[in-house]
């Protein structure tokens, strides 16, 4: 292993085909698996949390404290569950752990299973990863055939394509196949989970990085990455940049070194302007900021999230506004209605961004734009309703001179030279919902 | 003692039990924590509308206030004392205000809307919002009894929890997301469900509107009246709203004990019969060219004479649905008037169950629950149903022995089984034995009035145990108190004449009785007090006019035993009965009241230990238990009909959407029982009938057309079919493919 640049998650994938069983196992895998059936439970999960495994979904919280929660003595089972349901824009890191290195995600649940004392494991697979799901169907029939799964049930569910699925309750309630809306906490899902049952759920990520950790010892994984986060992250980075792509890198790795050093710095040589570092929902950074380092604690500190790792480049080319545009349609489409903040806000931004970007604003709008965030922010239920404001009110706050520009010129100053290529993904997908939903 | 708890409401110390929810704490408190989506009887609190945010000490974000307990040492700031909160409230009042059509001046929920209310207490008093509002097509008739507006509701999943959780229909849905978000029902069918009318008063805007009342009536130009439901033997208490004379519907009063503020939809919709077409307002007497309106004078008269000419040989029919004064009243005239002692009454209810008495609410406490009888509980005591399902959801057990039971009971076994429960190593006995809280519940005709399962309480000890009990569900709304003020009305035993001089009966259930019909054949002069022309036009030789439950001042007993008054909530078109039974019985020297407080003060006497009117109060009180009284025993069990391998046996039930009264509002046809006979999966495969046949019911000489349903939880050998739809079929019939 590279000293430098070690690879957990994705290590042997160069090299190997880790989809078929004999390949993984002739890495070294399911040997963890092996060492850890011969532990107590109590041990594998010390282990895990002296290694300090964060949670990679994109709140940071260490697996091994949340297993602690579970709730003991209920006479209900206990549930594993993985966050597979990979939907926020810019993120693509959890599709190759599914679709290069499937083994590692079963080997991974399987210790935890063990950890937890848990006989069910569920992993809900974002509806659109077709190919990933049969892969990992493949994969797991392959584990089961060779007797690995040890009394263990694991259901691979596909979500119906709904980004808050991948909020842990909403996952649960879809899972027991209620409307995919988020429960309010408390009661946390460690106490009240799946059919009311203790719950454990995390990141395929998260889970994936287990076998690394037992492998290694807690003292060795601790080496990589930062004290307050050991290990590695895949960063996906799209957007303007030279290239594009998933790349495991230790966490604490700079924003600069990821996107000069990693994927080849702007494409076209153009100047950059924005970095979101933890995908669209997390607030921007400016060039001026990209000297932090890609932990939680450090991007937290910049003002920001480490989210989902999803570092999302933005050049010189792109109109702020538009962007926020784009970033709150998708939020509007994608609020499950539930509460009121959200499902209302959420309309009412694209509205107010609408006008701005097309002319018909004025410096009021600013202002209001800016009271509709404060008013939505920290006020719904889930953490959606602030995913929908961050970009809105960051970009507003660091780019406030660009909008200004739009209601003070009436129109965009990018006008057709303008573009958001590359960065989100286009509307059209949206258009026929937004057209019948949104009147600015 | 429950362990109590703390807390600080916007500076004041209050303490509550644990686990009680932060809204009620706040309240205990005197602090209103306002909200929409909270509804504490539609299960878990989902923290949807964010109407609730509070700020607690130690929290960085506010919170919703409706989905957190008190917790000790709580410090808990609301708008009143905290600007975060304020902000919160107003926030969510913006947001929800920002789509709302604020169409109040033409809304049925303007003047009692909590939108409005809460806007005006906690909102941001002018809007912000300059865009196009998000549209619907409106209104949807979610069913012919339910208007849905889409635009004007908060999305704040009341209704559809109801349905969800509640009436367990399943019928009412969200879909969609985001903005488009919308209530529905499943497939767009109709909402079909006898609780619906629960939603248009759950509904805290005026998105889900009651067809009938739809802009009929503004709340500042209403009156209140609060009474007593006599749709079935539960005796919901209600609220009559009434503008210019008329009833414009009816809310429920939230009981505790007895509805928690539901109320099933006969309740609420039958209203209308009130007006019926063919109501009668003035007597008609038979003259020689058929019925001919008279004076109440010339009724009077006739019906003098024809009292004192039948020298005593008269039956009276009494439906159950009588006042208890009108059924005293009643007593004191023929009885003590004209010596005519003899009755037909309606189903008994026996004094034995009075050992086992409990309010209705403690079946949601129950741990187990054995409900026995031949017709479903919805059929005969709708709201039982929804303590039923809550106790079901609360885990206990409910075990339901009846032809279409989980325990499959055929017809007229229900009085063997009971004996077969009580009977030494019966695992189902020895575990209501065992049980701290138990319920037994008789729904269905026979047994004694729920004489045998009083028997079988007895057996079970359930009379040392204050958790358990037994419910009789009867057919009739105050069958009970009518059968006790008759008895009471004279002393003297019942003699039945050989032949019937006159036969008077009381009341549109008695009237459309075919027991009684048959009667009024052998009769020479029929008497009948009833609202409408229709039923008894053919064969009544004097009607008097009768008066609705809504029209009465009186009291009524419902299937607790509890004791409950009537209030007159409009006036009737007529003298009510009581005016003319105290005049007709004045001509027999008895003197009668014809104020319902004198005549109850009379009755009170013999019945109620001199209870007065006035002590009954708005929420009547469950009287305690008395010892057990062995009841008498059960007379030789009906001879089950023979019936050959190709018959089947006809199971009549009576729905509970159905009857004279029901019949006469439109807009609850959809609700009545289908034109269709139903059949066991296994005597459908022999006569080769699928669900949605036409089939041919038969018996000697009669035959009907109606719809095959196959019903998998139905006992074999039945044919089941509603009693409006089983005519004069005989009690064993053919089932054919049409």
């Amino acid at each position: 292993m590279d000293a430098n640049n070690p690879i957990l998650l994705m290590a042997g994938t160069q090299e190997h085909d880790l989809t078929r069983l004999d390949e993984y196992r002739a890495v070294g895998g399911y040997k963890a698996l092996e060492r850890a059936r011969a532990l107590e439970p109590q041990a594998v999960m010390d282990e895990i949390s002296a290694a300090t495994l964060r949670g990679r979904g994109g709140a940071g919280f260490p697996m091994g404290r949340k297993a602690s929660l579970l709730a003991k003595g209920t006479g209900k089972p206990t549930y594993l569950v993985i966050n597979a349901d990979e939907s926020e824009p810019g993120a693509f890191k959890d599709r190759d752990v599914l679709r290069m290195t499937p083994h590692r995600l079963i080997e991974g649940c399987l210790i935890t299973a063990h950890g937890i004392g848990s006989k069910s494991v569920f992993i809900y697979i974002r509806g659109e990863y077709a190919h990933e799901f049969d892969v990992m169907r493949d994969a797991l029939e392959d584990a089961r055939t060779a007797g690995l799964l040890g009394g263990v049930t694991i259901v691979l569910h596909r979500g119906a394509g709904a980004y808050i699925c991948g909020e842990e309750t909403a996952l649960l309630e879809s899972l027991e196949g209620q409307r995919g809306q988020p429960r309010p906490r408390p009661p946390f899902p460690p106490v009240n989970g799946l059919y009311g049952a203790p719950t454990q759920i995390n990141n395929v990520s998260t889970i994936a990085l287990v076998p690394k950790i037992i492998e290694l010892g807690a003292a060795e994984f601790s080496k990589i990455g930062v004290p307050s986060a050991p290990g590695t992250a895949v960063f996906s980075l799209s957007g303007n940049v030279a290239e594009p792509g998933n790349y495991e890198r230790q966490l604490g790795t700079t924003l600069r070194e990821l996107i000069y050093d990693v994927a080849g710095g702007i494409a076209g040589g153009r100047e950059l302007k924005a970095v979101i570092p933890g995908g669209s929902s997390v607030p921007v950074l400016t060039p001026a900021e990209i000297d932090t380092p890609m932990d939680y604690d450090s991007i937290q500190a910049a003002g920001s999230f480490f989210g989902s790792a999803a570092i999302i480049v933005v050049d010189d080319r792109c109109c702020m506004v538009q962007l926020a545009l784009r970033a709150e349609q998708f939020y509007m489409h994608e609020s499950c209605g539930k509460c009121t903040p959200c499902r209302v806000g959420t309309r009412w931004l694209v509205q107010l961004l609408t006008k701005i970007e097309e002319g018909r604003g004025d410096r009021s709008d600013l202002d209001l734009l800016e009271g509709v965030c404060d008013r939505m922010l920290g006020k719904s239920l889930c953490a959606l309703g602030d995913f929908a404001v961050y970009p809105v009110a960051s970009y507003l706050e660091k780019y406030r001179g660009e909008f200004e520009a739009h209601v003070d010129g009436h129109g965009c100053p990018f006008g057709g030279a303008s573009s958001i290529e590359g960065t989100f993904a286009p509307s059209d997908q949206h258009a026929p919902n937004l057209a019948e939903t949104v009147h600015a | 003692m429950p362990d109590l708890v703390s807390l600080t409401v916007d500076d004041r110390v209050v303490q509550v039990p644990s686990n009680t929810g932060l809204v009620e704490a706040a309240l205990a408190a005197g602090v209103e924590i306002p909200v929409f989506c909270y509804e504490p009887r539609l299960g878990a609190p989902i923290g949807a509308c964010r109407m609730c945010l509070v700020e607690i000490e130690g929290i960085p974000k506010l919170q919703a206030g409706c989905t957190l307990t008190a917790i000790d040492g709580m410090v808990v700031r609301t708008a009143a004392t905290s600007a975060k909160a304020a902000d919160g409230q107003e926030s969510t009042l913006e947001f929800i205000l920002v789509n709302h059509p604020l169409d109040c001046p033409v809304c049925d929920k303007g003047g009692e809307c909590p939108l409005q209310d809460l806007t005006f207490r906690y909102g941001p008093g002018r809007t912000r919002m300059t865009f196009p509002k998000v549209t619907f097509d409106k209104p949807i008739p979610v069913s012919p009894l339910i208007a849905l507006d889409r635009e004007r509701c908060i999305l704040c999943y009341r209704c559809t929890r109801f349905s969800e959780e509640v009436a367990e229909d399943g019928l009412l849905i969200a879909r969609n997301r985001g903005a488009r978000s919308e209530i529905a029902t499943f497939e767009d069918e109709p909402y079909r469900s006898v609780f619906s009318g629960n939603v248009i008063e759950l509904c805290p805007v005026g998105a889900l509107t009651s067809s009938m009342y739809r802009f009929d009536a503004r709340p500042w130009e209403i009156q209140n009246v609060p009474t007593v439901c006599t749709g079935c033997a539960t005796g919901c208490n209600v609220t009559a709203t009434i503008r210019e004379g008329k009833v414009k519907r009816i809310l429920s009063r939230n009981h505790a004990e007895i509805d928690r503020g539901w109320l099933c939809d006969k309740g609420r919709f039958t209203y209308p019969h009130l007006l019926a077409r063919d109501r009668i307002t003035a007597p008609l007497q038979r003259g020689p060219k058929g019925l001919k309106e008279v004076s109440w004078d010339e009724a009077l008269d006739a019906a003098e004479e024809m009292l004192r000419e039948a020298e005593g040989a008269i039956v009276t029919a009494l439906s159950g649905s009588e006042t208890t004064e009108i059924a005293y009243a009643l007593g004191r005239l023929l009885r003590g008037g004209v010596g005519a002692h003899s009755a037909v009454l309606p189903e008994a209810t026996s004094d034995a169950l009075e050992a086992f008495r409990l309010p209705l609410s403690a079946i949601a406490e129950a741990e187990l629950v054995v409900v026995v009888g031949d017709d479903p509980v919805v059929e005969r005591a709708p709201i039982v149903d929804l303590w039923l399902k809550e106790a079901r959801r609360r885990g206990a057990e409910v075990v339901a022995c009846s032809p279409t039971g989980t325990v499959q009971v055929a017809p007229g076994g229900s009085a063997a089984f009971c004996q077969g429960i009580s009977a030494a190593g019966n695992e189902l006995g020895q575990r209501l034995r065992n049980a701290d809280r138990a319920v037994l519940v008789w729904s269905g005709p026979g047994g004694g009035g729920g004489a045998r399962i009083a028997e079988l309480a007895h057996e079970l000890g359930f009379e040392e145990k204050p958790g358990c009990g037994a419910f009789h569900l009867p057919v009739t709304p105050n069958g009970r108190a009518v059968a006790a003020a008759w008895s009471a009305s004279a002393d003297a035993d019942e003699t039945r004449p050989e032949t019937i001089s006159v036969l008077v009966v009381s009341g549109e259930d008695a009237a459309a009785d075919p027991g009684v019909r048959a009667l009024a054949e052998q009769a020479e002069r029929v008497i009948v007090v009833t609202m409408f022309h229709e039923l008894v036009g053919g064969w009544a030789d004097l009607i008097l006019p009768a008066t609705g439950a809504l029209e009465r001042d009186g009291t009524t007993m419902n299937l607790e035993g509890r004791l409950q008054r009537l209030r007159r909530a409009v006036a009737p078109p007529c003298p009510d009965e009581l005016a003319w039974i105290s005049k007709l019985a004045a001509r027999f020297d008895v003197e009668i009241s014809p104020h319902a407080s004198a005549v109850f003060a009379e009755l009170s006497e013999h019945l109620f230990q001199d209870l007065s009117m006035d002590e009954i109060g708005l929420r009547a009180a469950l009287p305690s238990r008395t010892a057990y009284e062995a009841p008498a025993p059960a007379a030789q069990p009906a001879s089950v009909p023979e019936h050959g391998a190709t018959e089947l046996r006809l199971q009549r039930y009576r729905a509970l959407i159905s009857g004279p009264a029901v019949e006469r509002v439109r807009e609850l046809e959809f609700q009545r029982p289908e034109r269709e006979v139903e059949i066991s999966a296994v005597d459908a495969r022999q006569r080769g009938i699928s669900s949605g046949d036409p089939v041919l019911v038969r018996s000697n000489g009669t035959s009907i057309e109606l719809r095959a349903r196959v019903n998998r939880r139905l006992v074999e050998g039945i044919a089941r079919v509603a009693e409006e739809h089983a005519a004069d079929l005989h009690a064993v019939v053919e089932v054919v493919k049409a």
